[in-house]
């Protein structure tokens, strides 16, 4: 999902960024009020940091004969929202940038968006939609990591048609171009990662299943009704 | 009691598929180089904006791991880092439950 340092004129980077950082504080202001108010709450967000850290490392080949990485992002949106999710995808895409010459420093703002807002975001809106609904906490897992996953790199492509819009057909036929190389490509990883997750969820649900209810992350029945289940 | 396991077998079956098909592609698909799809992203901007991909360069100059070798460790460590603490977290948390 990374855009490559160089490749987004300035004035989008600028965009991106001034989109980006507002974000990005209100997700550390969010994240000190968590921690303060429950210190049982880092634990769970070492663990849903770390699948980002570890996803997101993960270059996967796919049907499309190029590769591309799952970003995690998933469960980190369910327990804590987008913001703070936002917070840990910017380190990860910091280091990524310093290190490996993945995405790069002006292009930070625009992989921020489309990593750690647009994607928890939409993730977010649906997990929203189904927390109160009979859904299986497990199908809302995968659920809304596929969708964040998925739409991280809808967002990717946005972005580059939005920069590069195509001479003929402008800028939607450019996003038809690049959602064909991100999306599509996209398409196995979400399903493989959206199952994985949700298995890790399982195991947080077996051991941990106090703090699920005390951050009112799913209601006691429904975490009562999921262990029970599988 | 109903089987405890059916969300790991489900996973499981859905690792091996995905692994069944890259097989497939990787040994049927001619020109198939599996590039990162940051690359062909890439590629299909210069394309697009008609300039080479040698002409563009870094707005914020960038320091870039000299080998393939040295990407890949950095990438291990990263992936480490999570490892490190997904293992901790369950373990403290395993801990826990079995102290109440």
């Amino acid at each position: 999902m990374h855009i490559m340092e160089g490749f987004l004129p300035w004035q989008w980077c600028i965009v991106w960024w001034i989109i980006a950082l507002p974000c990005l504080i209100l997700g550390v202001y969010q994240l000190k009020k968590v921690l303060r108010a429950d210190r049982e709450a880092l634990p769970l967000l070492g663990v849903t940091g770390g699948f980002i850290f570890i996803l997101s490392s993960l270059k996967l080949p796919s049907v499309t004969g190029s590769c591309s990485h799952p970003t995690g992002t998933g469960l980190s949106t369910i327990s804590f929202g987008p913001w703070i999710t936002a917070v840990v995808c910017a380190i990860v895409l910091l280091f990524q940038s310093l290190f490996l010459a993945h995405g790069g420093l002006s292009v930070l703002g625009a992989n921020i968006v489309s990593m750690g807002i647009v994607g928890p975001l939409v993730g977010y809106a649906l997990y929203r939609l189904l927390r109160d609904t009979s859904v299986n906490i497990y199908i809302t897992v995968f659920l809304v990591t596929a969708l964040a996953d998925m739409f991280t790199y809808v967002t990717t492509s946005l972005e580059l048609a939005l920069a590069y819009p195509a001479a003929t057909g402008g800028f939607v036929s450019s996003f038809i171009l690049f959602m064909g190389i991100f999306a599509v490509t996209q398409v196995p990883l979400v399903i493989v990662e959206g199952i994985v997750l949700a298995l890790v969820f399982k195991y947080i649900v077996t051991l941990k299943p106090d703090i699920l209810i005390r951050l009112k992350i799913f209601s006691e029945e429904k975490i009562n009704a999921a262990r029970s289940e599988i | 009691m109903s089987f405890k396991y059916s969300l790991e077998v489900l996973t499981v079956i859905v690792i091996v598929a995905f692994c069944a098909v890259f097989l497939y592609t990787s040994s049927t698909m001619n020109g198939a180089e599996f590039a990162g799809s940051d690359n062909v992203g890439s590629g299909l901007i210069a394309e697009l904006s008609a300039t080479p991909l040698e002409n563009f360069h870094p707005l914020i100059p960038q320091w870039e791991p000299p080998s393939g070798e040295i990407e890949s460790c950095l990438f291990a460590l990263q992936a480490a880092f999570g490892g490190m603490l997904i293992g901790g977290v369950f373990g403290f948390w395993m801990g826990q439950k079995k102290k109440a």
